[in-house]
């Protein structure tokens, strides 16, 4: 077996187990080993918020009121001078000082599954691998695989696994902010001794067949099962219960599912969850695209507001870096139903915290909203950004099982304008 | 991902009267009978085994003793028909002695009904994966091609044919359907063509499609070279740039005249001979619009008068095509043994060359010699001693170890996929029956829920040769705590275990039947000893009331979830300690690695 036969399929078997859990941790620890260039990471956590279905730039972060292609929101100003929002994001617009508006975002990818892989992994989908998502990197590297709770939790979808990196670090998801989730309350009518009773029924089962095969994959489960009771029985499963918040904050967050799960997010952050990914669906606004949008901001202004006001009162704005973003922008014009189509060539993102210099825009798009005026800012660089920032090393490579390294994004570089 | 769809529904039929198991009837086209018998002199299990027996030897290694009967069977079931034995079957062949009594099963279940379920579900997720549910895709309609065709066991070649040259009609799809398709519900009108839909996934990415025919049907990797020459193979992106131009030569017509493009569903499918316009606007297509549309071999594909598709289709499926044959052999040997001469399946190319590749070779010109019969195929590879042995290692002193089992001296332990398990389940617990006996629910909306809910939390990568289990703190949940496994252990009226319970017979026969109809196989003297002492020494206080739980009757227009009432019915479901101890018995044995993995 060649060294670097050895050291790929150890480096995948080891990272899963927790038997050498130590070892690997430290084997893995990329504040061990970080390229000179890349920034110093500041962020503990990170919470992407989610605009599933491609968001019309154009209505939302990069107004172009006047114009042919403008529609018919108003801009108005924010706390960041020169700085304009729609008029639909006005408590965000009060928190402009603590915004990087990304303006100059470009790709390739207009098909929602391709561009939300994209935008999710750093990479164009490619059926020789599945690359593993922001979150999952997150979980694999930075994941504590004895905490309480599961590193990378994913809110209102399924979001993006961790590929290569395998399944346990893919996202923990959770239907919907506020209800608690699927299958960690014991079902009716057994109780914790029943439960117990049956996990010891349930021991005596995998010993016989272990004993019998000799199978490895039975102390696999094993430790998977503890991990799940682990959950089940774990006094931090009250981030998932907004009981004990004040009516004053959730009202803050506004009465939507995004709402909540942006608030769950939070009490996650707090409890030591690396990575949180919230989503908002609904924004591939083919039809009715203005009276749609408009719906949406109404949910994402203030949940969006109230997350960075929260994170900020416990200290958490530093150490927190929250992303907001949706596969690609949508096209300048307007179409005969009132929307607008898929456009991947010019759109925005938005990030906050977590070591991200606040009060700017990053770059521009022409006089329709139609192009990238000036440098773009590509899909790979931004993750780039937010992974240093995390302390994921853009330039560090692991082995994948086709026996090819990969980095964490594309191929990106992390922007130091968007720096603090 | 491997499974089947409604198997379960099938086979709990079956359990009701007996095996085999009867015909669901079908909305699809009129069953014809199979084709011919294939040419003489092809293969046999036992041609195999010499080979590999010659392989064992060179290498160096001691395969494993056989796998028992009970092991044996459940594995071929799964296989071969995605989910487990029903119990009656189980007990049938534990009883028979007679020396071919593998072959006579293997035969059983080439004839099943199930097996065209099953292998829809292969074929529609390695075709259709997860994701292609764009409103114009109907997977329903693609779905009732598939069964159509593996019903009819159609030649490999003339699957892959009809697949490439889609023309026609396709019907409305989405979600809801989709809820019904499966359960055979929903008939296609006439004159629709359920395989264009393939064609209609990749309405936008005639690239992806290009790398996807290439991979799924030959087992080559050339979608790399949409980005960059291959650094180690010969493909240049040139090269894919003349394939992927094979792709992009049809038009759409919609039918549904009079709606706005946005809401148009239904369109017919042309071929047509030029780049079609809708690719124009793609900046990125180009260079593909522009080159002449080229097999990987550099075959012309542009001078036969009936189109570049049907060219396409002939290069791909042509006799000389050095993957096309292989590559069907190799997936098929990687499905049953859980590694493929290549591995992964789908990457066939110089640097990575096959196991075994005289066998390979074999088994493919055995393939083509035999008319594509994938029947064959399946039969040749079931009844191998390979296919037979016993997934426990050897000890060390007695063996030379090869960690990766590259040779299959030993069955490799898979986890059951996503539907696989589904299907276990039901069949385990007649959780089917249960819905039925309450009267209000539907099982096919069950199904569609679970699949929904826990779908994703159960893919596995098949192709992955981890030896740790990988599995998720969500997936170990819903075994733990979810509706279906909690439901499905329990006494509900219709349920596995009210029958066994009401059956007249001691502890040990109650177990005995547990045992055949969960794990399919009997139980041992010491599992005997110990369920019936835990049964007996179960607490005599009855569990606590059962506390409802807390969750929405569903919101404004939503159905109520349909799981969420199972696990509610669940709740009211009041039994002694000796039922309960039961239940937990059954709970056991469904949350175990023997229910959970294929071994």
């Amino acid at each position: 077996m060649s060294h670097d036969d050895f050291s790929r399929r150890a480096m995948l078997r080891l990272g899963t187990s927790a038997v050498f859990g130590s070892l690997v941790a430290r084997w893995l620890d990329p504040r061990l080993a970080f390229a000179a260039e890349a920034p110093k990471p500041k962020a503990q956590a990170c919470i992407l918020l989610w605009l599933n279905g491609g968001p019309s730039h154009i209505d939302t972060f990069d107004p172009k009121p006047g114009r042919a292609t403008g529609g018919p929101f108003k801009a108005i100003k924010t706390r960041a001078p020169g700085m304009m929002l729609s008029e639909h994001l006005p408590h965000l617009a009060e928190r402009g000082d603590k915004l990087a508006v990304v303006r100059s975002m470009s790709s390739k990818e207009g098909n929602h599954v391709r561009a939300q892989y994209f935008v999710h992994t750093g990479y164009a989908p490619n059926p020789t691998v599945v690359h593993p998502s922001l979150g999952g990197w997150t979980s694999a590297r930075l994941g504590d695989a004895q905490a309480e709770l599961p590193a990378f939790v994913s809110i209102g979808g399924p979001s993006f696994g961790a590929g290569f990196l395998g399944v346990q670090n893919g996202p923990f998801v959770l239907p919907k902010g506020g209800a608690p989730p699927l299958d960690v309350a014991l079902p009716a009518g057994v109780d914790r001794a029943r439960f117990d009773r049956r996990r010891a029924a349930l021991d005596a089962m995998e010993d016989r067949f272990s004993k019998e095969t000799g199978e490895p994959k039975v102390e696999g489960r094993r430790q998977v099962y503890a991990k799940a009771v682990r959950l089940m029985q774990a006094p931090k499963l009250d981030a998932f219960d907004l009981a004990s918040e004040s009516d004053t904050t959730k009202k803050a967050y506004g009465d939507s599912d995004f709402g909540r799960g942006c608030l769950v997010a939070r009490r996650l952050v707090e409890r030591g969850v690396k990575f949180v990914e919230v989503v908002l669906d609904g924004w591939d606004t083919h039809k009715d695209d203005f009276g749609r949008t408009e719906k949406l901001m109404a949910q994402l202004d203030p949940a969006f507001a109230a997350l960075l006001d929260d994170l900020g009162a416990r200290r958490l704005g530093g150490s927190t870096l929250v992303a907001c973003m949706g596969e690609f922008g949508r096209t300048p014009k307007i179409n005969a139903n009132d929307g607008r189509d898929h456009w991947p060539q010019a759109w925005s993102a938005v990030l906050s915290g977590g070591g991200i210099r606040g009060a700017q825009v990053l770059g521009a798009t022409d006089d329709e909203g139609g192009k990238v005026a000036g440098p773009a800012t590509s899909v790979p660089d931004l993750l780039a950004t937010m992974s240093s920032l995390m302390g994921l090393d853009p330039a560090h490579s692991e082995m994948t099982p086709v026996g090819r390294p990969i980095s964490v994004t594309d191929g990106g570089a992390p922007v130091h304008a968007l720096l603090g | 991902m491997r499974a089947t769809a409604l198997a379960i529904i099938l086979g709990l039929a079956a359990c009701d009267r007996g095996a085999p198991p009867p015909a669901l009837p079908r909305p699809v086209a009129t069953v014809l009978p199979p084709p011919a018998p294939a040419a003489p002199a092809l293969l046999s299990s036992a041609d195999v085994d010499a080979r590999l027996r010659v392989e064992w030897q060179k290498a160096g290694v001691t395969p494993t003793p056989p796998a028992s009967d009970a092991t044996w069977l459940r594995r071929v079931w799964l296989d071969v028909l995605g989910t487990i034995p029903p119990p009656e079957v189980a007990r049938r062949f534990l009883a028979d002695t007679s020396a071919d009594r593998r072959a006579r099963m293997i035969d059983e279940l080439l004839a099943s009904p199930l097996w065209a379920d099953h292998w829809t579900e292969y074929w529609d997720d390695t075709w259709m994966g997860r994701e292609a549910r764009a409103p114009i895709v109907d997977r329903g309609a693609f779905r009732a091609w598939l069964h159509d065709v593996l019903a009819r066991n159609v030649p490999w070649n003339e699957v892959v044919t009809q697949l490439v040259t889609a023309s026609g009609v396709n019907s409305e799809g989405g979600p809801k359907k989709e809820a019904y398709a499966n359960e055979g519900k929903v008939g296609e009108p006439a004159g629709v063509n359920g395989a264009v839909n393939w064609t209609l996934r990749y309405l936008q990415n005639p690239q992806d499609m290009a790398g996807s025919a290439s991979r799924t049907l030959l087992g080559v990797q050339i979608q790399c070279a949409q980005c960059h020459d291959h650094k180690t193979e010969k493909w240049k992106q040139t090269d894919f740039q003349s394939f992927a131009a094979a792709f992009v030569r049809t038009r759409l017509v919609p039918l549904d005249r009079g709606k706005d493009m946005a809401d148009v569903k239904r369109v017919e499918v042309r071929d047509l001979d030029r780049p079609a316009p809708r690719f124009a606007k793609m900046g990125d297509l180009d260079a593909v619009m522009k080159a002449r549309p080229t097999a990987l071999d550099g075959t012309d594909l542009t001078t036969s008068p009936d189109g570049v598709r049907a060219a396409l289709a002939r290069w791909i499926t042509g006799r000389d095509n050095p993957w096309f044959a292989r590559a069907l052999v190799n997936r098929m040997w990687g499905h049953f043994t859980g590694r493929g001469f290549v591995d992964p399946v789908d990457d066939l190319r110089p640097a990575n060359p096959p196991a075994a590749p005289a066998l390979l070779d074999a088994l493919a010109a055995d393939f083509v010699a035999g008319g594509y019969d994938v029947k064959h195929l399946v039969k040749v590879i079931a009844g191998t001693e390979a296919y037979g042995l016993s997934a426990a290692p050897l000890a060390e002193a007695t063996a030379k170890s090869d960690p990766e089992v590259k040779l299959w001296e030993r069955f490799r332990v898979t986890p059951l996929g996503p539907e696989e398990l589904l299907n276990a389940l039901v069949s385990a617990t007649k959780l089917d029956a249960i819905v039925r006996a309450t009267g209000r629910m539907d099982l096919a909306q069950i199904r569609y829920r679970v699949r929904q809910r826990y779908g994703f939390l159960f893919d596995v990568d098949e192709e992955s040769d981890a030896g740790d289990y990988e599995g998720t703190i969500s997936q170990a949940l819903a075994l733990l705590d979810g509706g279906v496994t909690t439901a499905g252990a329990s006494v509900l009226p219709g349920s596995a275990l009210a029958d066994i319970m009401a059956t007249p017979g001691d502890d040990a026969a109650k177990l005995e039947s547990l045992y055949l109809r969960v794990l399919s196989r009997l139980p041992g003297k010491d599992e005997l000893e110990r369920w019936t002492a835990y049964v007996a020494d179960a607490p005599s206080t009855p569990a606590p009331a059962p506390v409802m739980r807390k969750g929405k009757k569903g919101g404004k227009g939503q159905q109520p979830d349909p799981l969420r009432r199972l696990e509610e019915r669940t709740a009211v479901e009041k039994g002694s300690a000796r039922v309960h101890a039961y239940e937990d018995v059954l709970w056991a044995l469904l949350n175990s690695s023997e229910f959970v993995l294929n071994h």
